[in-house]
């Protein structure tokens, strides 16, 4: 396994040297690491390949790939994205309040997209981009999701 | 109305004084949930008051639901459909036979029509009479009556925008920028920055919504944009025979979207003149208007001093900790007894505060992306403990956070003999703190010990905004640390694997979290 590779950011990541690991708690993800000089209690959550390492209160995503792992993600980059699509998703689980465009709406990058309402923090979603607007998956009142497509932008 | 609050309070009073032979109350409804409501239900069990809770359906496995005498579900998780509910809370108490209901902080703790309704149904509400609820919820009458009271207040607004009476002069003279505020708001919710007088009416839409939506009433004011200022409060606490006692401040400057992350008292800021012209300004307000029990007055301090009321807050504040730790008092307990009709004994007039007391609020927020609530399920929960700390928290291990409430996890509270060791305290305290499974603000609340400002004492309202925006990105040396942190855990789980997958079958116990979201998906389909 000595060709994991770990990558933070979308960048491949040099880990630090002259540390030790151990676990504290496996089952809660609590580790000490320690170089002799300093150590600090972190947090390591995940399995297989995706890893959020929490060191001094921030969470940090981290990608650790095997050999074969790396093959098939950059394969599935070269095979092409959207084509050109934007897709709009719902950062929180919440509640859509208002709908500002329909199907067709050309909206320009910012421009106000949906109210959005979690946490009781009402939340403007904004067009990333310039273009027109597909199919919209909500209306006002709707539940939405973590992850959920609010609607495409083409 | 069946009896009168003093009358009915008269009755349960043993001596009028201090040295209760029996508690205030026999039974304590408890209207608010999380760490608030676990607060008051420590205070009624001191006092050998049994406690009763209320919950949602989102909090039916909650802290304060397992902690409380009684428990009472009231509605489902909507906020408007059960902490917010006036009948179903006033029918629980009925059912309960409480004699009296603390409110806690936000829901309901501020409603004059709920206070109301709690007297009607002859039971006592622990806060200020109705109509005191009343002027004061209404942030436009107490601008007013602080005018009255010869207070100095905001420039802005004493009628609400959108006021047919409101010439376009009067909304230019405010002064621009100026924030948008909601009329029955607090808490920085519905709360909006505006440059320039013509963008108010397009910041008012959505100011008015969120103000409608958290509120129940989109009133809105405009106020001039004090900067830099420094968020000051004082902290009172009142009898209904005139007794007032003034707590001393505290600094409430560290902010985010107008809300408070991290406070301190005394404040760095406040001279000994300084300090006794707030109280005065204080204790003004609080006789003008007919005030008993705990209350907070909300003041801009400016670059020269100049102090300006903002709000009067008729009920406990979530930094009240921080008052209790450098009085020594239980805030929630002198509630309770002066609801039931006790006075202030000269102890709790006369007390000299004892030291610093920082508080620092953790969030379920991202601080690195602009503190968007983060929520999730709580994982690793290990609190700081030990000398001079103070841990109020509403969820433990394996919360999941609903994403109807607040994302407030716990409060720290450390209390030492001078700033500077209580901000070493502080320090050793986050380094205790582990929180898995959610993005909180403890790395801000990390860099902010280090804030150059803040270490200091020198700070105003502007400094997350100016100091922090998303926080320093992430450097080299942190990613060195996590691409090996996670590098060793991915190497040490297969290890484990092949070591142990064939002859150790796992068992429930080993996944809590696999268990626990079985247990949820069976239950889902049991109430279909």
């Amino acid at each position: 396994m000595s060709e994991l590779q770990a990558v933070v950011a979308g960048q491949p990541a040099a880990p630090a040297e002259g540390w030790q690991f151990e676990w504290s708690d496996r089952r809660l993800g609590i580790a000490r690491i320690s170089n002799g000089e300093q150590a600090e209690v972190i947090l390591v959550e995940g399995s297989g390949s995706r890893w959020v390492v929490t060191l001094r209160g921030r969470r940090i995503p981290v990608v650790v790939r095997t050999w074969r792992e790396r093959v098939l993600a950059e394969a599935e980059i070269a095979s092409g994205g959207t084509g050109g699509q934007a897709e709009v998703r719902a950062t929180l689980p919440g509640m859509i309040l208002a709908v500002a465009v329909k199907e067709g709406d050309e909206v320009h990058e910012g421009d106000p997209l949906v109210t959005v309402e979690a946490m009781k923090m009402q939340n403007e979603v904004r067009a990333p981009r310039s273009g027109r607007v597909g199919a919209v998956g909500v209306e006002p009142g709707q539940p939405v999701a973590a992850g959920a497509l609010i609607l495409r932008i083409d | 109305m069946a009896t009168s609050r003093s009358d009915r309070s008269a009755s349960l009073r043993k001596d009028g004084g201090q040295d209760r032979a029996t508690p205030p109350f026999r039974r304590i409804l408890i209207a608010n949930r999380g760490e608030i409501a676990i607060r008051v239900i420590r205070t009624c069990r001191e006092l050998g008051i049994e406690s009763i809770a209320v919950y949602s359906e989102a909090d039916a496995d909650a802290l304060h639901v397992r902690q409380a005498d009684r428990a009472l579900r009231i509605g489902p998780a909507t906020p408007a459909e059960s902490y917010l509910s006036i009948v179903a809370i006033v029918e629980a108490a009925r059912r309960s036979r409480a004699e009296a209901i603390h409110p806690g902080y936000g829901f309901l703790s501020e409603s004059a029509a709920f206070a109301a309704a709690v007297a009607a149904a002859g039971i006592v509400f622990i806060g200020p009479p109705a109509e005191t609820l009343a002027t004061l919820g209404d942030k436009l009458a107490a601008r007013r009556a602080a005018v009255a009271a010869g207070v100095p207040i905001v420039p802005g607004l004493l009628m609400p925008v959108g006021d047919p009476s409101l010439s376009s002069e009067a909304l230019e003279e405010v002064g621009f920028p100026a924030l948008l505020k909601a009329a029955a708001g607090g808490g920085g919710r519905g709360m909006r920055r505006v440059d320039h007088a013509e963008q108010v009416e397009a910041a008012r839409a959505l100011a008015s919504r969120e103000a409608e939506a958290a509120f129940g009433d989109g009133t809105l004011y405009l106020e001039r944009l004090v900067s830099p200022a420094r968020h000051i409060e004082v902290q009172l606490l009142g009898d209904r025979f005139g007794g007032l006692a003034v707590l001393g401040e505290r600094e409430c400057s560290v902010q985010r979207r107008h809300q408070k992350l991290v406070e301190e008292s005394p404040s760095p800021a406040v001279t000994p003149e300084l300090r006794t012209a707030l109280a005065e300004s204080a204790r003004r307000i609080a006789s003008g208007v007919a005030f008993e029990n705990a209350a907070t007055v909300e003041f801009l301090v400016d670059a020269d001093g100049n102090h300006y009321f903002l709000e009067m807050n008729t009920r406990l504040q979530v930094e009240h900790g921080v008052t209790e730790a450098v009085t020594g008092l239980d805030l929630v307990a002198w509630q309770i007894r002066v609801a039931a009709g006790d006075r202030l004994p000269p102890e709790v007039l006369q007390v000299q505060n004892r030291g610093h007391a920082i508080e620092a609020r953790v969030y379920a927020e991202d601080p690195h992306d602009g503190f968007r609530p983060a929520p999730g399920r709580v994982m690793a929960w290990q609190m700081p403990a030990g000398p001079g700390i103070r841990v109020d928290a509403g969820i433990s291990e394996g919360s999941l956070l609903p994403t109807e409430y607040d994302p407030l996890l716990a409060k720290l509270v450390v209390h030492a003999p001078d700033r500077a060791s209580a901000l070493a305290r502080l320090r050793r305290a986050l380094e205790e703190t582990l929180i898995g499974g959610v993005q909180t603000d403890l790395s801000f609340l990390r860099w902010l010990l280090d804030e150059p400002g803040f270490a200091a004492g020198e700070y105003d309202t502007g400094l997350i905004e100016e100091a922090w925006v998303d926080g320093p990105p992430l450097g080299s040396d942190q990613v060195g640390l996590a691409a090996f942190a996670a590098r060793e855990a991915r190497l040490t789980l297969a290890a484990t694997l092949t070591t142990f997958a064939g002859n150790r079958p796992e068992r429930p116990a080993d996944r809590p979290w696999a268990a626990m979201a079985r247990r949820e998906a069976v239950e889902r389909l049991r109430s279909r």
